[in-house]
């Protein structure tokens, strides 16, 4: 093991340090909350030398992401972070840069989408860009914040893979949260993160064709079954990746995470900072004799549908708790483990849709025990009924606003 | 082990901070430490919660703190203010710190049966101390005399920490750190027994969700047109008719249009809707406008 120091660190610093730690050299910038803070601290370092990089603030986060792929393909190692609308607003050039093959590096802080308009988070904004190629890892702590950027950086820019990157943590919940994060060293963290050599780099004396115009459906077609095994092939690297993060820092990451999932009879399948609420539901109700079990998504793209399956075959109910919704459907998430599961012989009796956080609607630690319930209660069901969490007195003051609003305007 | 601290303030007053001394004290003690705020858009005066969680385990559990062992409330203005909701779900046996000269704020109706109170007047210290009604060391110190698991030295490593973190000058944490001894010192540690209220959930069905049309204008009291911004001042603006000289300057300046001018061009203060700011005192020319502290809620 090697040398570390333990600091208390909001999610936001953690994702500056990650940059910090990635040595990142160009980092393209536009503030969001509740993102914004991660730029700020990062300026600050870039102001006292404590780190050698260039930080240019743009006038969009349309531009950033030019910006930050182009720098990429140059041969710079590029940080950059946003945040619900910004992402929305850079959507178009996540999809270049996937297909530009820049393995960047991006943090998105999840905040839910407008309108209407909130600061807290849901993953309506991350799950937006769940099909542009961009590799996504989903944080539960401010240390898995840290941990991941640095996982990212080493599989977007294996040669296998040469993809860019998304790291997720949540608003508020993560971003302004501190708890303990371990800090490896400078030295260690250059040891698991060599440095940065790009293929076939452009420069002014030697221009590049990337992402060049086909005008030709199977030429189109050829890149991107080819993107589409290279995101494949990025779970492997990152399991290899890990195991060597785990050998250096003691941490272990697997694309999905289980917890007292061995013998585990009803498992809820979750993601991002509220699976801290559900292990805790699960230690309550294993306390009281229930056969709780979690699994926690790690990495989003690619989907680890193979561990999904072997983590859920052969239980007898599953709940899939979509911190998002896919209006006019259901939950986002709730459609990848089904499709995961369904050629599966001794796949789940029954897999529950749970709808719940949006907005960063708070939830109770009664609320994640009611999943099981409710799961235990539906098996058998050929129907299941969605469950949507809004507690009763959570609805109360919601008709209580909505009637204020209706006095006012009439 | 696990203590949960909720602190109830309003944006200036330092709730956030406060949590971060107290999370910081902890963690210097060995501690497992947890510690975030809430808020909306960041705005002077508007009501902010933050939370520290301690314990010696770890901690599984994050966001709002539904059940704390300990409600530190920073404004007892807040008190009466529907919307912040300080005294919910304490904890039977748990523990409510007041930032005011006396208890008769509070009454016991309504909250959870055997709760104790303690007081002490954070802001008359800090306006000693420090000169402002900044109270984020004040209460940290508070909190952390109460929980009893902090050394004084901690504390005031903390108040360093954390007040250095936010860029103040030497002088003003020399200051924070004497205001941190003088309420540590004035306090004695609770036992923290505290024993979980049983909550029942009650989950609202689709149904009755869908009972509404979704078709409002408006979503949220905090920006409509009935919400009382006077209730988040901790001072007064009082013009001085004698002294005014009717140059508008504070009409111009009022960013929440609190201020209308009379026939003779002097101001009239809608506290209402005056939210405390002070701009208007602060660009007074004459000095026509003093400041006296608030200390009812309404
Ligand atoms: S303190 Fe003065 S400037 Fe501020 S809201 Fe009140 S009247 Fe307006
Ligand atoms: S700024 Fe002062 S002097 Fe001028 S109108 Fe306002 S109260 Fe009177």
């Amino acid at each position: 093991m090697t040398s570390t120091r333990s600091m208390l660190m909001t999610g936001n610093l953690a994702a500056a340090w990650g940059a910090r730690l990635g040595r990142a050299d160009y980092i393209p910038a536009y503030p969001i909350t509740p993102q914004t803070e991660i730029i700020e601290t990062i300026a600050k370092w870039v102001r006292t030398g404590e780190i050698d990089a260039k930080l240019v603030q743009m006038e969009s986060e349309h531009s950033m992401l030019t910006a930050a792929g182009a720098a990429s393909l140059a041969g710079a190692r590029v940080f950059t972070a946003t945040s619900s609308q910004g992402l929305l607003y850079a959507l178009e050039m996540l999809y270049n840069i996937a297909g530009w093959r820049a393995p960047m590096v991006l943090v998105n802080v999840a905040r839910a989408l407008a309108a209407p308009i909130t600061l807290e988070p849901d993953h309506n904004d991350i799950l937006a860009a769940r099909d542009s190629g961009f590799l996504q890892f989903h944080a539960e702590t401010c240390q898995e914040v840290l941990d991941l950027i640095l996982l990212a950086y080493r599989v977007a820019e294996d040669s296998s893979v040469l993809l860019p990157a998304i790291v997720n943590l949540d608003g508020f919940y993560l971003s302004f949260t501190r708890e303990k994060v371990d800090l490896p060293s400078e030295e260690d963290a250059a040891a698991f993160l060599p440095d940065y050599k790009p293929v076939n780099p452009f420069s002014a004396s030697n221009p590049v064709s990337k992402g060049a115009t086909v005008l030709n459906g199977a030429l189109y077609s050829y890149f991107k079954y080819h993107m589409h095994a290279s995101s494949l092939r990025a779970r492997d690297v990152f399991e290899k990746a890990s195991a060597e993060f785990e050998r250096m820092f003691g941490r272990s990451y697997s694309p999905v995470e289980t917890f007292m999932a061995d013998d585990a009879e009803i498992v809820l399948v979750i993601s991002n900072s509220f699976s801290t609420i559900g292990k805790q539901a699960v230690k309550r109700l294993r306390n009281r004799g229930i056969q709780a079990g979690l699994i926690k998504l790690r990495m989003l793209r690619p989907f680890p549908s193979s561990l999904v399956a072997r983590y859920l075959s052969g239980r007898r109910g599953v709940a899939v708790f979509d911190q998002n919704i896919s209006l006019g459907f259901g939950g986002i998430i709730y459609s990848e483990v089904l499709t995961s599961l369904y050629h599966r012989r001794n796949r789940p009796q029954l897999i529950l849709p749970v709808i719940g956080g949006l907005g960063g609607k708070q939830i109770t630690i009664e609320e994640m025990e009611r999943i099981f319930e409710a799961t235990k209660n539906e098996l058998g069901s050929e129907s299941p009924e969605p469950l949507f969490l809004m507690r009763s007195e959570e609805l109360e003051r919601t008709m209580n606003l909505v009637k204020t609003a209706k006095e006012v305007h009439s | 082990m696990i203590i949960r601290v909720r602190f109830h303030g309003r944006g200036g007053q330092g709730a956030k901070t406060a949590s971060r001394i107290l999370g910081t004290s902890c963690f210097i003690e060995g501690l497992n430490v947890q510690d975030s705020p809430v808020y909306g858009a960041e705005r002077r005066g508007a009501p902010v919660t933050a939370f520290t969680r301690i314990s010696d385990e770890q901690i599984l559990e994050r966001g709002y703190v539904f059940d704390p062992d300990l409600i530190v409330v920073m404004d007892p203005t807040l008190l009466d203010s529907p919307a912040a909701r300080v005294t919910d779900g304490i904890r039977k046996k748990g523990v409510i710190f007041l930032n005011s000269p006396s208890v008769t704020h509070i009454t016991k109706q309504n909250i959870a049966s055997d709760f104790r109170l303690v007081n002490f007047d954070l802001t008359n210290a800090a306006m000693e101390m420090l000169g402002k009604p900044i109270i984020s060391s004040a209460s940290a110190a508070a909190a952390a005399r109460l929980i009893g698991m902090v050394k004084e030295s901690s504390l005031e490593q903390a108040i360093e920490t954390e007040l250095e973190e936010i860029g103040l000058s030497e002088e003003t944490i020399e200051k924070n750190v004497l205001l941190g001894r003088k309420v540590f010192s004035s306090l004695e540690p609770v036992e923290l027994m505290t024993e979980e209220s049983s909550r029942e959930l009650k989950i609202a069905p689709l149904e009755l969700i869908l009972e509404g049309n979704g078709l409002e204008d408006i979503t949220a009291a905090g920006n409509s047109s009935v919400s009382r911004t006077g209730s988040w001042r901790i001072f007064k603006p009082v013009v001085d008719y004698e002294k005014c000289t009717a140059c508008t300057v504070c009409y111009a300046y009022c960013p929440e249009s609190a201020l209308t001018l009379r026939q003779d061009g002097k101001p009239v203060i809608d506290y209402d809707n005056c939210k405390g700011c002070l701009i208007c005192y602060r660009e007074c020319p004459p000095k026509a406008i003093t400041l006296e502290r608030e200390v009812v809620a309404f």
